[in-house]
């Protein structure tokens, strides 16, 4: 047993024993343990096997800063990874596996590795699986994922919920160390709102590892007032995993809640973590940083059992050191200094510490746990020993201010990176500034609320009570020079970075730190380099003999520990994945046999079931419905904007490529838009309702596109007009009555209004009023055939098209849904979305004749660049399928017939339907020339299936070029 | 007559402890637009941006610099552009001592009682849909969502309001 | 999912309706000085007033400096 569990002392609930599962294996510990204190209780120090050569592994630390004792948490199918065992709760019936060993953790058959250790240094993955091809890597690297890795998740779909919520707050306080406390102690009943997030489920952090009964009994005063006050929040198992702009803190409570919190001003109290020594088979289990050693004995009353040995290059591990004496340890000191404080010797003497000055470790001895050390230095010694505790300095946690943009600065006193200038309403104070004493923390806690009340125009309250506190050591460090060629002596203990490996880039050129980085993989696993950043960085330095600072640091990016993926998904997914729109006839398609279809963010109505099973049955009878009878189709979704003002009509002329400023009132015209840069925005139909009043209809895809792009250019532009614009998609409804038997219908489902030819002709609009609901009755046609659009306000549009499909039953009205839709227009020649990608001009599709040459419309002089204008450009063409029985594809790629058919060539199909009139395969595409090469035969290629079919190039009118069906 | 249809399905109605969901339907609301001043002469009204003014049954919610809606009946004006949006808005009422909670879940807006009181009202949005948001009373609150994502904010608010 | 969207650099001059040749209009289409540091640009609140707004922003820091109508 390398730890033995005190009596008494901890912090802990000896009346509470809590029952988990480790690799399958019963265990007991108690109520305040994490599971880390309750393994090593067990005695459980292997815990896991590194990354890639497999070495036994055992605890390391006590917090955040943990690489090694990462566990699978969970049962089968829903387990989760690389969670951190020294800051998980230990909860009753909790199973924990370790990770990345096979069959066993003690017999990993992977740990073959190891043997390979000398191949498998920096760079491995780049130098080793080059082959000639490509495909060599395609090879390896499901073996290396194999061999390599952490946790494997599970496969199942999770049942836990992930709620999110939103919260405001003047102060932020990140940490409930002796800084974040004093604090917000300092704040409480100011009145100002204070949010203190503490990713333990303990509050106090490094008070929690002290046996100092002054600033235990000021801690526990300290939270009996803030727990009363009324305006602080106090959060636990709180972790802040990001900071965004504007003060935004992405905090992950419990495994269950993420709160986007936005602050006022933000306090870093987030402390400052130890860092390793490295030397030989530093990563043997059992050795451990020394402030975790303190943590397990006064937190989790875990004690070394026989010797401990503590190395240092610092005065800080003598507290630790002292500590654990205390409660009857046995503890020698390795001290890498000569020169070391009167005070501390003075102290060890009286306590039975024997301190060996000027003492590395020169090597570790132990089969799967360490037994014994050997000094370096003047004495060389072998110690027997079962825990090993080390200490190579301290690193302020400057993640989350470097996150929010302040670059951290070296301050070579203390030997650590702290936080660089800081923006406007963020104060640090404590350890993650580089001050580690406790007095310093509680001080500058204190201090900073002052600055933050101060800040907020409040006025400060009574200084707060001071614990008495011996006064703060300073750390008094010597930095280590770490041997450069060892190849066991690690750096980065979870991604297995030797200092062998940081020697052998900076040997082959990799002398920045951004490259080491991603040659070595140092600081790239689930701890971010907690441990390692700083110890590679001073090695780095030394290897180029420049000063640290000089070496600089990597980005710190979120999340700060490891976060799923479910906690940052919340409730967004499955239907909750993206908001539905539904047209007002949703209801209606859904209980009268419409199989829906997404259309972006519609649900639409893509072919009822009268007409078929499949959709390929069922839009080709749609279609013949519609070519021979009548039809009824829901075209709600189409972009409706109502355009009003006394400038209504020279907007319009301004934006359309055609002119609207002479449209008569109640006419429609079909325009185009152009974006400033000469290609096609979008089309649809405006009708002139009053001399300042119209009504635009955009496309489906692009109605929020030319709705923002419409008022930019008032707003920003245009100011001087007087037009207003507003979104009437949803206000509207509509529905599309198309068919050679139209009128019939129309005219039965409106006895009271004139709708004959001469009435109502071709393109004209009327507004009548059906049992006081106002109607606007469009003429107009997307199919080609004899149509209207009827719109009238959504609270009506369900009633209304029921209404004149009772009207149109005796004519054989039924509905028909988007594939027909989308099919009949093909035939006719129309361009839609599938043409309208914004790549394409309008000579490119044909329309050039719509431009108007009497006024200057958006878009008009860069359309006229000599690249837009030329003839080899893909233009429109109709295409005709020659060979029946084939299939036409949307999206084959167009070759001229004596074209290689490779690469990218002359164009491709964008559009394919039946034509029920020519009763062949018909498309719409665009090729290069264009009609140029009318009638000529063309191969349309589909490689993804192997096909290739013949086709002739005809013009895009497929049917009723003279309009004889729009004007009956 | 002519059915009228609520993208709800009608008669909508959610309750749990603390909290009751329900459509308040059948409102009219006009939305009149035109330079700041002629609008709010025309309007009688001063119309600051955030909390609600009534006036004669009316209830006056300013949007922006040059729009102004009105929920009721409508107002003559002679120079304002007048859009009657009633159909296009579904009104969900949110009320209960859960109502504050739930919004919280949905929108970056600080809805406490100190920041969010009777009158006031914000728009942002929910699920990724543009609301406005109108607090009516202590505990309660009117959401006017857009017709095609009606159904979709109400399941939101639903699934919001079980995670609480 | 934010409620605004991005207008681009607004210190351009749009040339009027009508006016500018192409060399005028390719640059304003197609050329922006892209600073690195304040950038005066448009931004709308779509899913709130519709409202088009010129803000100053950092393009470095992402701090805002002021906004203007």
């Amino acid at each position: 047993m390398s730890f033995r569990r005190l009596t008494s002392g901890g912090r802990l609930d000896r009346d509470k024993s809590v029952k988990f599962r480790f690799n399958g294996k019963r265990l007991k510990g108690l109520s305040g343990d994490t599971l880390a204190s309750a393994l090593l209780a067990n005695d459980r120090l292997l815990v896991g096997r590194s990354f890639k050569y497999h070495r036994p592994r055992g605890i390391v630390g006590a917090g955040v800063e943990e690489p090694n004792a990462l566990f699978t948490i969970g049962k089968d199918g829903t387990e989760q990874v690389n969670v951190i065992g020294t800051c998980l709760e230990l909860t009753e019936n909790l199973r924990a596996k370790s990770q990345n060993a096979w069959p066993a953790l003690s017999f990993d058959l992977r740990a073959v590795n190891q043997l390979f250790a000398p191949i498998f240094g920096a760079g491995f993955y780049y130098k080793t699986f080059m082959g000639p091809r490509l495909k060599s890597w395609m090879f390896y690297e499901p073996h290396i994922r194999h061999a390599a890795g952490l946790g494997k998740t599970g496969t199942q779909g999770t049942a836990a919920r992930h709620n999110t919520r939103n919260a405001f707050s003047d102060v932020l306080i990140i940490g409930s160390g002796p800084a974040g406390l004093a604090a917000a102690l300092a704040l409480a009943g100011t009145g100002v709102s204070v949010t203190l997030a503490e990713q333990d489920f303990e509050l106090g952090g490094s008070i929690l590892s002290s046996q100092n009964e002054n600033l235990l009994a000021w801690r526990e005063a300290t939270l009996a007032t803030l727990n009363r006050a009324e305006n602080l929040r106090l959060l636990t198992r709180a972790t802040v995993q990001g900071l965004f702009d504007g003060n935004q803190a992405i905090i992950a409570i419990g495994g269950t809640m993420v709160e986007s919190l936005r602050a006022r001003t933000i306090i870093f109290a987030t402390g400052a973590v130890e860092r390793p020594l490295v030397f030989d088979d530093n990563d043997l289990p059992g050795v451990m940083l020394a402030s975790a050693l303190r943590t397990y004995a006064n937190r989790f009353a875990l004690l070394p059992s026989k010797r401990c040995i503590i190395a240092t290059n610092n005065d800080s591990a003598y507290e630790t050191a002292f500590d654990l004496v205390t409660l009857g340890a046995t503890v020698m000191i390795a001290d890498e200094r000569n020169g070391i404080a009167g005070e501390l010797l003075a102290k060890s003497a009286s306590l039975g510490v024997v301190v060996f000055a000027g003492s590395s470790i020169a090597a570790v001895a132990g089969k799967r746990r360490i037994e014994a050390v050997m000094l370096g230095g003047p004495h060389h010694v072998r110690l027997s020993c079962d825990l090993l505790g080390m200490s190579g300095g301290w690193s302020p946690l400057v993640h989350l201010t470097s996150q929010v943009g302040s670059k951290p600065q070296f301050n070579p006193s203390v030997q650590a990176f702290v936080p660089g200038p800081l923006a406007t309403g963020h104060y640090v104070a404590g350890a993650c500034n580089g001050s580690f004493g406790t007095l310093a923390a509680i001080n500058t806690g204190q201090a900073q609320a002052s600055a933050v009340l101060a800040a907020l125009g409040k006025k400060a309250i009574n200084k707060t009570d001071v614990p008495p506190l011996e006064a703060d050591r300073g750390l008094a460090i010597l930095p280590s020079v770490s041997p450069s060629k060892s190849r066991f002596a690690f750096v980065d203990f979870q991604n297995d970075v030797t200092a062998k490996d940081i020697a052998q880039a900076r040997d082959e050129g990799y002398t920045n730190i951004e490259h080491l980085k991603r040659y070595t993989t140092l600081g790239m696993g689930t701890d971010q380099g907690k441990t390692s950043n700083i110890n590679a960085l001073a090695m780095l330095a030394n290897l180029r003999d420049v000063p640290i600072s000089q070496v600089g640091t990597t980005t710190f990016r979120p999340p700060f520990t490891p976060l799923t993926v479910g906690a940052i998904v919340g409730r967004s997914l499955g239907q909750h994945f993206r908001p539905t729109r539904r047209s007002p006839l949703h209801d209606w398609h859904e209980q009268n046999g419409a199989t829906m279809i997404d259309a972006g963010l519609w649900k639409r109505a893509w072919y009822y079931n009268w007409a078929g099973k499949t959709p390929h049955e069922a839009y080709l009878k749609e279609m013949e419905l519609v070519r021979h009878n009548v039809g009824l189709s829901d075209v709600s979704t189409l972009g409706k904007i109502d355009v009003q003002g006394k400038d209504a009509a020279e907007f319009l002329n301004r934006v359309y490529v055609n002119g609207f400023a002479k449209l008569a009132v109640g006419r429609a015209r079909y325009g185009v838009m152009l974006n400033d840069d000469g290609l096609v925005l979008d089309d649809g139909t405006t009708s002139r309702i009053s001399e300042t009043k119209f009504y635009m209809t955009t496309t489906t895809a692009q109605a929020g596109e030319v709705m923002s792009w419409l008022e930019y250019l008032l707003q920003c532009h245009w100011p001087d007009l007087d037009v207003h614009v507003t979104s009437l998609t949803d206000e509207w409804g509509g529905m599309a009555l198309s068919g050679p038997n139209a009128r019939q219908v129309l005219e039965r489902a409106f006895p009271e209004e004139d709708l004959s030819d001469s009435a109502l002709p071709y393109m004209a609009v009327k507004d009548i009023e059906y049992e006081k609901v106002p109607i606007r009755i469009l003429r107009l046609s997307f199919s080609g055939e004899l149509g209207y659009e009827i719109h009238c306000p959504a609270n009506f549009t369900q009633g209304l098209w029921e209404h004149v499909l009772k009207m149109g039953a005796s004519a054989g009205l039924k509905p028909y849904g988007l594939e027909a839709l989308a099919s009949l227009r093909i035939e006719k020649g129309h361009v839609a979305g599938l043409e309208l990608d914004h790549r394409n001009s309008l000579d490119d599709l044909g329309l050039g004749k719509m431009a108007s040459s009497k006024k200057s419309f958006v878009g008009d002089t860069l359309r006229m660049r000599e690249d837009m204008m030329a003839p080899e450009r893909w233009s429109l063409v109709g295409l005709e399928l020659l060979e029946p029985g084939k299939k036409l594809r949307g999206g084959a790629i167009l070759f001229a017939a004596k074209d290689e058919i490779k690469g990218h060539g002359r164009g491709y199909i964008t559009s394919v339907t039946w034509s029920t009139d020519l009763q062949i395969y018909v498309a719409l595409g665009l090729y290069q020339g264009g009609l140029a090469h009318e009638n000529e035969e063309i191969i349309a290629a589909f490689p993804l299936k192997n096909e290739k079919v013949r086709l002739r190039i005809v013009s895009p009118h497929f049917i009723d070029r003279e309009g004889t069906r729009l004007n009956a | 007559m002519l059915d009228q249809h609520s993208p709800l399905g009608g008669d909508a109605r959610f309750e749990t402890t603390g909290l009751t969901m329900r459509e308040a339907g059948g409102f009219m609301l006009i939305q009149y637009s035109g330079p700041e001043r002629v609008l709010l002469r025309e309007l009688s009204v001063e119309a600051a941006f955030g909390k609600n003014e009534k006036s004669e049954g009316r209830t006056f919610f300013r949007i922006n610099s040059a729009q102004i809606w009105v929920i009721g009946k409508e107002l003559e004006t002679r120079h304002s552009s007048i859009t009657n949006l009633s159909s296009s808005r579904c009104r969900i009422a949110l009320f209960g001592e859960k109502a504050r909670a739930v919004l919280q879940v949905c929108a970056a807006v600080d809805f406490s009682r100190a920041s969010f009181a009777t009158g006031a009202y914000v728009m942002t949005g929910i699920h990724h849909t543009p609301v406005l948001v109108h607090c009516t009373g202590p505990e309660s609150f009117h959401i006017y969502a857009m017709r095609s994502f009606a159904l979709s904010v109400w399941e939101w608010l639903i699934d919001a309001a079980s995670g609480l | 999912m934010s409620e605004f969207r991005y207008g681009g650099d607004a210190t351009k001059k749009r040339p009027g309706p009508g006016a500018g040749g192409l060399k005028v209009w390719h640059e304003y289409v197609f050329t922006f000085d892209n600073p690195k540091g304040p950038h005066e640009e448009f931004w709308q609140h779509t899913l709130g007033c519709r409202q088009w707004f010129k803000l100053k922003r950092n393009t470095a820091t992402n701090e805002i400096l002021g906004g203007g109508a």
